[in-house]
């Protein structure tokens, strides 16, 4: 059975925040931890970008041989692409600094590993 | 042997018991007392709020805590070892407070 | 529309970029960054009340030239009031926060030009970013645009950890990071499924839709939301459970820095705090949630501040347990609570920012934190004790500083709202509060110095003392006339209220 695109998204976007949270929590190497977060964040987006999806719509560019009411009736929903753009420019930033850190990290302790790295090391 | 030598006592347990090197001083043992008396009173001050729900509920719940907390002083140690800045303990209570706050929230409006 | 509303933001943002062309420059910046952080506080004094649409985008029932071009069944649906702008709110209550903001910023940033003697590099910048940010939070009426404001605070935050060169600090920022990298793209997601459902991003709209029936106020999707902005807001502002991690986040930042750091949480806690009680007052459960969370953040705060041996890790602790009296001021639900929580809101970053710029002199003159380690600094520089036992009666709310007022109406509130008990937590905690305080300042400044202790011969640098008595000065002040702020605050109180 073929499901509609806009359920499939919306499943994968789900099932991406979920294998997210799961790797944040569960896996040991930090690497693979910013993976994880990597999921969490394009599963949101990705939720994002099919809100604004219209089975058989249109761009939304207004020409002048259109009727406003046709083009009000056909065009996708224009915000959450313009939202998405953002957020996927903030996701990139957050990485970026994230694995910049933990490569000052790498040089000090030698490892990735997240309980070793991270672990609570007696001082307060 | 009165009761601060018996609660004393407790502590120097748990604390050998997480093997904290830390000295047991005046001024950290009376700041365990007074962190965990605030802790059990203003829980229990807390509960009694459940009265709007139901009295009779309150008075069991206050009383089952009063006597839970009692059996297993000291808890501020515990607790203190429970929020440790290892990573692992915080993405735990996160994970798990995501879930309490998503549960709650559909469950607490679909039948209040 | 008024020009200076939008100046706010784009002055700090603007001046932050400046100040890294300038790099090595050191005189210039110093008096660029000073000018500027000293113009931050004024902007918001002298801005009139009133809104502001970027691109001047208004809605379409104020713009005629543009609605009279549309057909009538746009003009005529709900979309006639929606704002297609982003569009920034400024009313008496923006002014009372975007000032106290201001002026701490300005604080924290004149003493750490001063204290670190290296204007150059990118401490300050992050600090005029974090600011714009948080004004930015502040002011702004639409959600998504929160969100990226709200992001770029958390990196501002992480950046200043960084740049602070205290030990430990990559581990704590980089935890940090982790944590907010669940938690804002689930913000996100709460916003997303806001906007899925209301299709606009406009807190003002989103309210419309809700009161007006174009959305269903029962829809399930609405609870859902409602909990994951509810979690992003926890992240936020450090209340439990990332308690541990935002207290650990303010030790590991040099004192000036943590002084800032709190003032942000305390206007982001108020903030998305306002913005849940103005989407999700139709959802009683939301208030309940309101109160429990800050009950916890007040109890775990307070019990571990008292367990901790670090002074920065204390006040760390006992910031957090603060930000509790703010939030079930909000969680109330009167306008009575709502304005003594925003008032406390005032007080606590005003008072903590005190706090931390007093302690950070410790730090100055003998590089040590661990309380243990310390003792009789109070024969050194017994002016500087002697504001900082100001400080700590001030947060315990002793008259006639400025946190007895609030918490006075915080406790009224709440006797008068029928919950007498949060006001007996309340008079508890400010009594533990109290003695954590004194633990600490005992340990440091009253007791025998210990042999091994070194001071070294550097003076504190007159801009810590003058920066210090500004704080005093606006304490006393809001102490014996707290009408000054309640009164602007509480027009913010009554439209949450109806």
């Amino acid at each position: 059975m073929i499901i509609d695109t806009q359920l499939a998204s919306l499943f994968t976007a789900a099932s991406l925040i979920i294998i997210g949270i799961f790797a944040v929590g569960f896996l040991d190497n930090l690497i693979k931890k910013v993976i994880g977060l990597a999921f969490i964040g394009d599963g949101v987006n990705l939720f994002l970008v099919t809100l604004g999806y219209k089975p058989g719509g249109i761009v939304y560019i207004y020409l002048p041989s259109m009727t406003v009411e046709w083009f009000a009736q056909n065009a996708s929903y224009p915000l959450p692409f313009a939202l998405v753009l953002t957020s996927i420019v903030i996701g990139a930033s957050t990485l970026a600094v994230m694995l910049g850190i933990i490569i000052v990290l790498y040089k000090k302790h030698g490892t990735i590993s997240a309980s070793k790295v991270l672990g609570d090391n007696g001082e307060e | 042997m009165n009761i601060y030598d018996v609660v004393l006592k407790r502590i120097r347990e748990i604390q050998t018991k997480t093997e904290e090197q830390e000295p047991l001083t005046n001024i950290s043992a009376s700041s365990t007392l007074a962190a965990e008396i605030t802790l059990i009173s203003s829980l229990l001050i807390a509960l009694v709020m459940l009265r709007l729900v139901n009295t009779v509920l309150m008075i069991v719940i206050v009383l089952a805590v009063f006597v839970v907390a009692l059996t297993f002083m000291p808890i501020m140690p515990r607790l203190k070892r429970e929020q440790n800045d290892s990573f692992n303990s915080m993405i735990f209570f996160v994970i798990v407070a995501l879930g309490i706050i998503i549960t709650l929230f559909y469950w607490g409006n679909l039948n209040v | 529309m008024n020009p200076l509303i939008p100046i706010m933001v784009i002055l700090p943002i603007a001046c932050a970029l400046l100040l890294n062309l300038l790099h090595k420059k050191d005189k210039t910046i110093k008096i660029l960054a000073i000018l500027v952080a000293l113009t931050i506080p004024i902007i918001p004094l002298i801005a009139s009340y009133g809104t502001y649409f970027f691109g001047g985008y208004a809605p379409l029932a104020e713009n005629s030239a543009i609605a009279q071009n549309l057909p009538a069944f746009i003009t005529s649906s709900a979309l006639n009031v929606f704002h297609p702008a982003i569009t920034y709110n400024f009313d008496s209550a923006q002014k009372v926060m975007v000032f106290i903001l201001g002026l701490i910023a300005f604080l924290a940033i004149f003493t750490s030009l001063n204290e670190t003697k290296k204007p150059s590099g990118v401490y300050a910048f992050l600090m005029f970013m974090g600011t714009a940010a948080v004004s930015a939070i502040l002011l702004t009426d639409d959600i998504f645009n929160l969100y990226v404001f709200f992001e770029i605070a958390a990196i501002t935050q992480v950046g200043i950890i960084v740049a602070s060169k205290v030990k430990n600090n990559y581990e704590t920022a980089l935890k940090y990071m982790i944590l907010g990298s669940v938690a804002a793209p689930l913000l996100l997601l709460g916003i997303a499924l806001l906007l899925g459902l209301t299709g606009s991003v406009n807190i003002t709209d989103i309210i419309y839709s809700l009161k007006n029936g174009v959305v269903d106020p029962q829809n399930p999707v609405l609870l859902m939301a409602c909990g994951l902005i509810v979690f992003g807001w926890l992240y936020g502002s450090g209340l439990p459970p990332f308690h541990t991690i935002k207290s650990a986040v303010y030790s590991k930042a040099l004192p000036h820095g943590a002084a800032l750091l709190q003032a942000f949480s305390v206007f982001t806690f108020v903030a998305l705090g306002i913005i849940i009680l103005r989407i999700f007052s139709f959802l009683p459960f939301a208030q309940i949630v309101i109160i429990v969370i800050s009950l916890l953040a007040m109890i775990l705060g307070i019990t571990m501040a008292l367990m901790q041996n670090d002074f920065k890790r204390i006040i760390g602790y006992l910031a957090v347990g603060e930000l509790g009296y703010i939030g079930i001021g909000l969680g109330l639900g009167t306008a009575l609570g709502i304005t003594a929580g925003l008032f406390q809101a005032i007080n606590e970053a005003i008072i903590t920012a005190f706090l931390f710029i007093g302690f950070g002199t410790v730090l100055y003159k003998t590089s040590i934190s661990d309380t243990r380690k310390l003792g009789g600094l109070m024969i050194e520089n017994p002016k500087v004790a002697l504001l900082v036992l100001l400080a700590g009666l001030a947060m315990a709310g002793v008259p006639p500083l400025n946190a007895f007022q609030s918490k006075l109406q915080l406790i009224q509130a709440s006797i008068s709202a029928g919950l007498p008990e949060l006001g007996i937590i309340m008079i508890l905690i400010s009594i533990v509060t109290f003695m954590t305080f004194m633990k600490a300042f005992y340990t440091i400044f009253m007791r025998p110095k210990p042999v091994e202790l070194e001071i070294n011969d550097k003076n504190i640098p007159k801009a810590t003392i003058i920066s210090m008595l500004v704080l005093l000065a606006v304490c006393i002040i809001l102490g014996l006339f707290p009408q000054i702020a309640t009164d602007l605050l509480q027009v913010l109180a009554n439209s949450l209220v109806i």
